[in-house]
C-alpha cells in the first residue's frame, strides 16, 4: 500500500495539464466532466477504503466465545445481522449512489448535445471528416466553402456544432480540452457541440483505432476570437483568386506539383485532387503528416523526402524518383501556401 | 459445524472391499494406456486438466506479448517494434487472453471440480468434452499460428468493420481471427451444454437446487451465458468472412450493409463475457470466503439470486460499449441506468462475503492472501466501471488507457486473483501436496504490487489524454513517466507470476504431503483421495446437506468402502445417477460411452475445413466438412442399445431404469440446451435482418420479395406434416407400439427431404444476387439456416428409421426419436417465423416501393 500512496502523490504533485488532459478544461462540456471526475473520485474512494478497511478488519485477531451452533437464538442473531450487512451495503449503498450520480450525471450530458439553442440561433456548422490517416476539414459557408485539413480553426466563446463521418474506417472526433468524442462512421453523420471558452491550442486525436498509423492521427485545434476567425475564413476564400496569377520565381516547383501531387492533392485554384489532404494553406499548419512532424523550415522538404520512416505505412507513395534538390524546392514552395 | 482439518482416521487405510471396489472401477473408467491414452481420453478429470494446462500455455503466451507492448511503451517515440508488428502483437493480446486463456481455463476448471462437487463420476456427454477440447487446442493453434507467420489479425481484438474488412485488411490476419475464434467457440459451446445438463441432470441423489454448492450455481449461470451469448458473435463471424471471402455486403454501407452491426453482434457476446468469465472467478471467491470463515456463507439465497440476476442483466448491457456511436439519447440513458444497475448484485455478493467473514473466525491463508487482491482490485475496477457507465464521462474517457485500466482492473482482479486463489485452494486435491506459504507469498506481493503499479497509474495517463492502442507517443505529450512507471510495474508483476508458477509446479511435484482435507472444507470433492480416482466416487453419496463434508467428515471412507448408491461396475458400464433438475430425486441410471477416437477425428475434420477456408481452397473444406458429418453421425450411432454402448439384456437394472431405456434421458436435455444455443443463433440473425432494415443507411429493398410464397409455403406443409406425424409416432412408441416404427419414420424422413428439396427450388427461384446488395446476402443466410437444419432433421429421422430396422430403437428402447423429435419442432418454429420475417413481412409493410 506505501507504494500505492506514494504513486498517488506523485500523480498529484505532477498536475493535470497537457494538450490533451481530460483534467486541464476549456469548455463547458469538458468542464462538467472533469467536476463529475474529481467528485467521483472522493465519493468512490470512501466506497472502497470502507469496503477494503471492513475487510481487513475481519482478520483481526479476535477474542470471541465459542459460537454455538444449532442454537436457534444464535443462528436467528446471525441472521439478523447478516441481512443487516447485505441490505445495507448490497442494497443501499450502490442505490443511493446510483442515484446521486444519475441526479448529476446526466444533465451534464445534455451540453455535447447538439440542441436548439435558448436564443434560436443556430450554432455555426464544421464538418470533419476522418481519413486513413488524416483530417478533412470544411467550413460550409453561404459565401464559399473552405476546404482545410489537420488544422481546425473554430471561433472561440460561442457553441460549434461539429458534423463527422468516416472516408474509410471508423475514426473518432476527441479535443479531450473541449468535451467528449464521438465516432466518425462512413455512411452516418454524427454531430457533437463543442465550445472553447477562450482563445488557444488545444490536441485532438482520432479516438477509434483505425489502422496501424492511428497514433499519428492528430488534429491540431486553434481557437481564435470571432474576428479573427471571419478574418480567417476570408481570407482563405480570397487565396483561391491570388493563386491564379502567376509566380515566376517558382513555377517550375509549381508545375512539379502540378505534374506528381494535383491528382491527389487540393490547392485551392490550382488543383482538385480529393484523395490526400488539402494543402492550400499547408505553410500556415503546426504540423505535418497529422501531427507526426512540427512544422518549420524545410520540414515539408524532408517530409516529402522521409515520410515512409516517419509514418510508416501512410497512403502516399514514396517519392524515390524525385531529385532530393526537387523535393527540396517543392517544399519551399508548399511553405508559401498560406492563406 | 466447520472444524480443524479432519485427522487422518484410521479407516482411512484402504479396506480389502475398497481395494477390490478400486480396482474393478479402475478397469471400467481407466484411461488408456500408451499413445492411444493420449488421443482417445474422454475422462472429465484428465480433460479439465487438459484444459487448464493448454490454457496456461496461451496465459504465457499472451503475457509475453504484454510485455513487448510494455517494452515499446515505456518511452517515447520507440521503435522497439514496427506499427505493423505493434497492430498484431496488441490484437493477439487481447485475443489470446479473452479467447484462449479466460474461458478455456474457467472452463477447464470448471470440467475438473463439478462432478467431484455434484456427487457424478463423470460429465454427461464424455465425448463432448474430448471434442471440445481438440476443438480449442487447434483453434488455439491456428490462432497462434498467425502470429508466427507475421500475418495476425491486426485490427484490434474486437475486430471492428471495415477495417477488419477485406478492402483495409487484405491479408489472412482477420480470416485467422474468425475462424479460429469460432473454432475455439464451438469447443466453449459444447463445455456450456454439457455442463448445463450435468448441473441439472447428475447431481447426487437427495442435492436438490437449494442445497447445491454455490460453485455450481455460478457454472450453472456461466454455463447458461455461454450458450446464450457466444452464438451472435458465430454469426457475426460467419457473416463477416462470408463478407470478406464471398463479397457478400453485410457490413459495407455502400450494398445496404453497416458497420455498426458487427459491433451490436460483437458487444451482444462481448459484455456478457465479461460476466462469464467474472461469475465462476466469484464462485472460487464463494466458496472459499465460508471455508476460511470456518463457517457457512451468509444469505446463500441472496448469492445466487445475485448470480441469476447477473446473468439476466447483462445481456442488456451491450450498448455501454457504444456510447459513443452516436445512438439516441434515451437508448443512452437506459444503457446507463442498466450498466449501474449491475453494481447491485455484485454489491450483494461483496457483502455477503464481508459478513461471512465478520461472522465467523476468519484465516489468512495463502489462497485468502490472493482473495484478498481480488477485493481491493475488483472493487476498484468495479467503481471505475460505474463512473463509465455514466454517459458523458464515458464520452470523455472511452478508447482511452482509462478503459484500458479498468478492464485489466475487472478481468485481472476479477478473474486471475480468484483463479490464483483457486489454484492454490485445489492444488492439494490434484497433486496431494501441499504448497509453500513463503515463495507463494513473495509471489502473491510481487504481481499484486506490479499490477497495481501498472494499472492504477494507466488511469491517470488515459485522464491525461493518451488513446489506447497507439504503437508511439510523444514525449511533449507528457505521458512520459506514467508509461515508463507501467512498464517497470508490468515486468514485476511477470516476475511475481514466474514465482507463482515455480511454486506451483515445485511444491506439486516436492511439495509435503496433504493430510485429508487440508482446508476444512465442506464440499464432496475433498471427500475423493488425493488426487482422485478417473471415476471419483467408489459409490454414490447421498446428499441431505449443503455442507455435507462439516455433517459427516468420515463420508469419504464411507465412498470409498462401497457404503453408498451403486458401488463397482461388475456389469462393466460407465454408470452414474441421474437425478431431478429440482429436486435431485434418483430417475435413472446414465450409461455413459466409453475412450473414443471419434471426437479427435471429427475435430480434426474442422481444423482441415479452417485450414481449406484460410487457404482458399474451397474442396478441402468441403472434405473436411463431409469427414465432419460422417464422424458425428457415426458418434451418434454408438449410443443407447449399440453394441458398444449399453445393448439389451438380461442384467439391466429396473428400478431405477437405464435412460436409454427410458423417454426423458439427459440426452434430451442435452439437445435442448444444444437448441437453445441454435435458437440465440437465429435470434441474432433475425436481429441482424431487421437491424439493417430499418438502420442501415443506404438499404435496398426490391419492390417484390424475390421468395415464392407457393414454393415456400408447400415446403412449410411437407415439414409441418412430418412434424405432427413425428410428435403422434413419439408419444404412441412411448406407450409401447412399435409396429411398423421403420416404416412410418422412413416417410417422415421423406417427408424431410421433401421439405428441404422445395426450398431449394424456392432458393433457386428467387435468382439471388447476395454479393450486389445485403438484401438478398441475407436472405440467402437466412435460407441456408433453414436447409442445413431441414437437411440434418431429415437425416437423422432417417437414421432412427435405420436404427428402428436392427432393433436399436422400438419399446424397449423409446428413447431417441424423442430427441431428435426436438429439432423437427424447433425447424418447425424457425421456419416459419424466418419466412413470415423474410417473405411475408415485407409484402404487408410493401417495403421498399
Amino acid at each position: 500500500m506505501p507504494a500505492l500512496l506514494i504513486l498517488v502523490l506523485i500523480t498529484a504533485l505532477a498536475g493535470c495539464s497537457g494538450s490533451h488532459s481530460i483534467l486541464d478544461p476549456a469548455g463547458p462540456a469538458a468542464r462538467d466532466v472533469a467536476w463529475l471526475w474529481w467528485a467521483m473520485l472522493i465519493g468512490f474512494g470512501l466506497v472502497f477504503l470502507v469496503v477494503v478497511a471492513l475487510w481487513l478488519a475481519a482478520f483481526r485477531p479476535r477474542d470471541r466465545a465459542e459460537r454455538s451452533p444449532g442454537q436457534p437464538d444464535t443462528y436467528d442473531v446471525e441472521r439478523r445481522q447478516g441481512l443487516r450487512w447485505i441490505l445495507g451495503g448490497g442494497i443501499l449503498l450502490p442505490g443511493v449512489t446510483i442515484l446521486v450520480l444519475l441526479a448529476f450525471g446526466v444533465p451534464a450530458g445534455q451540453r455535447l448535445m447538439p440542441l436548439p439553442l435558448p436564443g434560436g440561433e443556430t450554432p455555426r456548422v464544421i464538418e470533419v471528416t476522418g481519413h486513413q490517416w488524416w483530417w478533412e476539414v470544411r467550413y460550409p459557408d453561404e459565401a464559399g466553402e473552405v476546404v482545410t485539413a489537420n488544422h481546425l480553426v473554430m471561433p472561440a466563446g460561442e457553441p460549434v456544432d461539429f458534423h463527422v463521418t468516416g472516408a474509410d474506417v471508423i475514426h473518432a472526433f476527441w479535443v479531450p480540452r473541449l468535451g467528449g468524442k464521438i465516432d466518425m462512421i462512413p455512411g452516418r453523420i454524427n454531430r457533437i457541440r463543442l465550445q472553447a471558452d477562450r482563445p488557444g491550442v488545444f490536441g485532438a486525436q482520432c479516438a477509434e483505432y483505425c489502422g496501424v498509423q492511428h497514433a499519428h492521427m492528430q488534429l491540431h485545434v486553434e481557437a481564435v476570437p470571432p474576428e479573427d476567425f471571419a478574418a480567417w475564413l476570408a481570407a482563405r476564400r480570397d487565396r483561391e483568386l491570388e493563386l491564379s496569377e502567376p509566380a515566376d520565381d517558382q513555377a517550375a516547383s509549381r508545375s512539379l506539383f502540378v505534374e506528381q501531387c494535383a491528382s491527389c492533392h487540393r490547392v485551392a485554384g490550382l488543383s482538385e485532387g480529393e484523395i490526400g489532404p488539402d494543402l492550400s494553406d499547408i505553410g500556415a499548419r503546426a504540423t505535418l503528416g497529422a501531427g507526426t512532424l512540427a512544422m518549420e523550415e524545410g520540414a515539408i522538404a524532408r517530409w516529402l523526402a522521409e515520410h515512409q520512416h516517419l509514418k510508416p505505412g501512410n497512403r502516399m507513395p514514396a517519392h524515390d524518383h524525385l531529385a532530393l534538390e526537387e523535393l527540396e524546392a517543392l517544399g519551399a514552395w508548399l511553405e508559401t501556401l498560406r492563406p | 459445524m466447520a472444524g480443524d482439518p479432519a485427522p487422518m482416521s484410521e479407516s482411512m487405510r484402504p479396506t480389502p472391499e475398497a481395494e477390490r471396489l478400486h480396482s474393478e472401477l479402475s478397469t471400467v473408467w481407466g484411461n488408456p494406456r500408451g499413445w492411444r491414452g493420449v488421443f482417445s481420453v474422454v475422462n472429465h478429470s484428465t480433460l479439465g486438466l487438459r484444459f487448464m494446462a493448454t490454457g496456461l500455455v496461451f496465459f504465457l503466451l499472451g503475457g509475453v506479448l504484454a510485455m513487448l507492448i510494455r517494452t515499446q511503451l515505456a518511452l517515447p517515440d520507440q521503435d522497439f517494434m514496427s506499427p505493423e508488428i505493434y497492430a498484431q502483437v496488441t490484437t493477439m493480446h487481447g485475443t489470446v487472453m479473452m479467447f484462449l486463456f479466460a474461458i478455456p481455463m474457467l472452463e477447464g476448471l470448471a470440467i475438473y471440480l463439478i462432478p467431484k462437487m455434484i456427487g457424478a463420476r463423470d460429465l454427461v456427454c464424455p465425448r463432448l468434452t474430448a471434442f471440445g477440447y481438440w476443438c480449442y487446442l487447434f483453434g488455439g493453434i491456428i490462432l497462434f499460428a498467425s502470429l508466427l507467420l507475421e500475418m495476425a489479425p491486426d485490427s484490434g481484438w474486437f475486430m471492428y468493420t471495415p477495417l477488419s474488412s477485406s478492402e483495409f485488411a487484405p491479408g489472412p490476419g482477420s480470416d485467422f481471427w474468425l475462424l479460429g475464434i469460432t473454432f475455439v467457440e464451438i469447443s466453449a459451446l459444447s463445455a456450456g451444454v454439457e455442463l448445463t445438463v450435468s448441473i441439472l441432470r447428475t447431481r447426487a441423489p437427495g442435492m436438490a437446487l437449494h442445497r447445491m454448492p454455490l460453485f455450481a450455481w455460478y457454472i450453472l449461470a456461466m454455463s447458461l451465458m455461454i450458450v446464450v451469448g457466444f452464438p451472435p458473435l458465430i454469426l457475426g463471424s460467419v457473416l463477416l468472412e462470408l463478407e470478406r471471402a464471398a463479397g457478400m455486403p453485410f457490413f459495407t454501407v455502400a450494398g445496404g450493409g453497416d458497420p455498426i452491426l458487427w459491433q451490436h453482434l460483437f458487444w451482444l457476446f462481448g459484455h456478457p463475457e465479461v460476466y462469464i468469465i467474472f461469475l465462476p472467478a466469484a464462485g472460487i471467491v464463494s466458496t472459499l470466503v465460508p471455508v476460511f470463515a470456518g463457517r457457512p456463507i451468509i444469505g446463500y439465497g441472496w448469492v445466487v439470486s445475485a448470480i441469476v440476476i447477473t446473468g439476466f442483466i447483462s445481456f442488456g448491457l451491450w450498448v455501454h460499449h457504444m456510447f459513443t456511436v452516436g445512438i439516441p439519447q434515451l437508448a443512452q440513458a437506459f444503457f446507463s441506468a442498466a450498466s449501474m444497475l449491475v453494481a447491485v448484485p455484485t454489491a450483494i455478493q461483496v457483502f455477503v462475503w464481508l459478513a461471512t467473514l465478520w461472522l465467523g473466525r476468519p484465516r489468512m491463508s495463502l489462497p485468502m492472501l490472493w482473495i484478498t487482491g481480488f477485493l481491493v482490485i475488483f472493487v476498484c475496477g468495479g467503481l471505475t466501471g460505474v463512473m463509465l457507465a455514466l454517459v458523458p464521462f464515458n464520452w470523455q474517457v472511452h478508447d482511452t488507457h482509462f478503459v484500458v485500466a479498468h478492464m485489466h482492473y475487472v478481468l485481472v482482479g476479477g478473474m486471475f486473483f480468484p483463479l490464483l486463489a483457486g489454484a492454490y485452494y485445489w492444488l492439494p486435491l490434484v497433486t496431494g501436496r501441499m504448497p509453500s506459504e513463503r515463495l507463494g507469498r513473495l509471489g502473491f506481493w510481487l504481481t499484486f504490487l506490479g499490477f497495481n503499479l501498472t494499472f492504477l497509474i494507466m488511469h491517470w495517463t488515459g485522464l491525461l489524454g493518451m488513446p489506447r492502442r497507439i504503437y508511439t507517443y510523444d514525449s511533449a505529450m507528457g505521458w512520459d513517466l506514467y508509461n515508463l512507471i507501467s512498464s517497470i510495474g508490468g515486468f514485476m508483476m511477470a516476475a511475481g507470476i514466474a514465482a507463482v508458477l515455480v511454486d506451483l509446479v515445485v511444491h506439486g511435484r516436492y511439495g509435503r504431503r496433504a493430510p485429508h482435507n487440508p482446508w476444512g472444507a465442506d464440499t464432496l470433492e475433498w471427500s475423493l483421495a488425493m488426487p482422485p480416482p478417473n471415476y471419483n466416487f467408489a459409490s454414490l453419496p447421498r446428499v441431505e446437506s449443503r455442507h455435507p463434508l462439516w455433517e459427516n467428515p468420515t463420508l469419504g471412507d464411507e465412498i470409498a468402502r462401497g457404503e453408498h448408491a451403486r458401488p463397482g461396475a461388475a456389469h462393466g458400464r460407465r454408470e452414474l445417477l441421474g437425478s431431478e433438475a429440482l429436486t435431485g430425486r434418483v430417475r435413472e441410471v446414465i450409461h455413459l460411452p466409453g475412450n473414443s477416437l471419434l471426437p479427435l477425428f471429427a475435430a480434426l475434420c474442422l481444423a482441415v475445413v479452417c485450414v481449406g477456408l484460410l487457404m482458399r481452397i474451397y474442396p478441402l473444406s468441403l472434405v473436411g466438412l463431409a469427414g465432419a458429418g460422417v464422424l458425428l453421425l457415426r458418434w451418434s450411432w454408438e449410443n443407447g442399445g449399440h453394441s458398444r454402448a449399453a445393448p439389451l439384456g438380461h442384467n439391466d437394472p429396473e428400478d431405477p431404469p437405464l435412460h436409454s431405456r427410458t423417454a426423458d434421458g439427459p440426452g434430451r436435455w442435452t439437445m435442448g440446451v444444444a437448441l437453445l444455443a441454435d435458437g440465440a443463433f437465429f435470434l441474432a440473425l433475425l436481429f441482424g435482418w431487421f437491424y439493417l432494415w430499418t438502420v442501415s443507411p443506404q438499404w435496398q429493398m426490391p419492390d417484390q420479395s424475390p421468395l415464392s410464397l407457393p414454393l415456400l409455403l408447400a415446403s412449410g406443409a411437407a415439414l409441418t406434416l412430418g412434424t405432427l406425424w413425428l410428435e403422434r409416432r413419439v408419444a404412441a412408441l412411448r406407450r409401447g407400439h412399435e409396429a411398423g416404427l421403420t416404416l412410418v419414420l422412413s416417410a417422415i424422413a421423406a417427408l424431410g427431404g421433401l421439405h428441404v428439396a422445395l426450398l431449394v427450388a424456392a432458393l433457386l427461384a428467387a435468382g439471388l444476387e447476395p454479393t450486389a446488395t445485403a438484401h438478398d446476402a441475407t436472405l440467402l443466410v437466412g435460407l441456408a439456416y433453414l436447409l442445413v437444419h431441414g437437411g440434418l432433421a431429415a437425416i437423422l429421422i432417417a437414421l432412427q428409421a435405420c436404427r428402428a430396422g436392427l432393433g436399436l430403437v422400438g419399446a424397449r428402447l423409446p428413447f431417441e426419436p424423442g430427441v431428435v423429435a426436438l429439432l423437427w419442432r424447433y425447424q418447425l418454429g424457425v421456419f416459419w417465423i424466418l419466412s413470415a420475417a423474410i417473405a411475408l413481412l415485407p409484402r404487408l409493410t410493401g417495403a421498399g416501393s
